[in-house]
């Protein structure tokens, strides 16, 4: 079973549906987003390019997963020059 | 020395366009070539080449890029690599190039490369169909990368890939997924020719550094590993040596 029943954790299919619909649903494309289970729902963790891919990745699996309480801590990476350079002998 | 500037994972789409700029804008200053690792776009088409060309082409130094898995997508390969070529971006494929660089002759060979897994810890050549397709791409991707390595004449060479060679660069990831991050051919392949470093992407959560079996060093240089536009190496310091011992 994938749907959440009361107030039961997620299960380890969820998480698996939820890591396989970061990579696989067109909209988002993620591999690199880190679905974390806790006792009372997801954390979903790791860094996009746009403000916008972290705000679809979490309507999208809201939308897929409405009663999963989700939390996300993913963020923009940032893309400054380089400050420093690596001397390789 | 050469200087040269690498980045991948860099996932272009219209919503990221213009981000790098502002730093890709200072190249010409800092790096005499830029080396992209694949995943340069979310899902191959060619409308997301277009915004890759954009963002990274005309830049006033040369560009070469391998393919990621991501560029496979949408199985529109030929039309995203024409879409680079047309901006004059370099896609290799189990080829390579050398650049005349101020500081000497950059040879660069690339390829996508494949998973596998590494020492002790990789899939076998053995079984059902698919199994030994998967482990032959491995291999046939790997052998391409060792024949482009050794086939250069340069002062420093490098090889660039997408899946990384080493387990070492892949630190933060997952175990169980490592076979899908890498394969160990591709540093065998690496050390078959005296490659300076290696350069590959596709490890979002892995780590910086690595060194191949033979000692070679490895750079994972994934966008969200680096966490800034590029990252620039200097290499070749002892043809500087040699010149001034010439002299």
């Amino acid at each position: 079973m994938t749907e959440q029943h009361g107030d039961a954790p997620p299960d380890e299919y969820v998480e698996a549906e939820i890591q396989r619909l970061l990579a696989e649903d067109p909209a988002i494309a993620e591999q690199g987003i880190t679905v974390v289970r806790l006792e009372r729902g997801l954390v979903l963790y790791g860094e996009v390019e746009s403000p916008h891919r972290r705000e679809e990745i979490l309507r999208r699996v809201a939308e897929r997963f409405p009663d999963v309480p989700i939390t996300s801590d993913i963020g923009v990476i940032r893309t400054q020059a380089p400050t420093q350079v690596e001397e390789l002998p | 020395m050469i200087r040269i500037a690498a980045v991948g994972d860099v996932h272009m789409d219209e919503d990221v366009v213009g981000r790098f700029r502002p730093a890709l804008d200072e190249l010409p200053d800092c790096a005499d070539a830029l080396l992209l690792a694949g995943d340069l776009t979310r899902h191959g088409t060619e409308s997301e080449a277009r915004c890759v060309a954009r963002e990274f082409g005309n830049l006033g130094v040369p560009v070469i890029t391998v393919l990621g898995n991501h560029e496979h997508q949408c199985d529109e390969v030929p039309q995203l690599v024409k879409v680079l070529e047309d901006v004059g971006i370099t896609v290799l494929e189990g080829t390579g190039m050398v650049l005349e660089c101020a500081g000497g002759r950059l040879g660069v060979a690339g390829v996508k490369g494949f998973g596998g897994g590494f020492a002790g810890r990789c899939a076998s050549d053995f079984g059902e169909p698919e199994m030994k397709s998967f482990v032959q791409t491995t291999k046939d991707s790997a052998d391409a990368l060792g024949r482009a390595l050794r086939g250069l004449e340069c002062d420093v060479l490098v090889a660039l890939t997408h899946y990384s060679p080493v387990p070492d660069t892949l630190a933060g990831e997952p175990l169980e997924i490592y076979p899908f991050l890498g394969c160990y051919q591709l540093g065998q392949a690496i050390d078959s020719a005296p490659t300076a470093l290696a350069l590959h992407g596709h490890a979002h959560h892995g780590s910086e550094r690595g060194t191949t079996p033979g000692g070679v060093r490895v750079r994972n240089v994934a966008h969200p590993v680096i966490k800034q536009a590029y990252s620039v190496f200097h290499l070749g310091d002892q043809l500087d040596r040699a010149q001034v011992s010439r002299i």
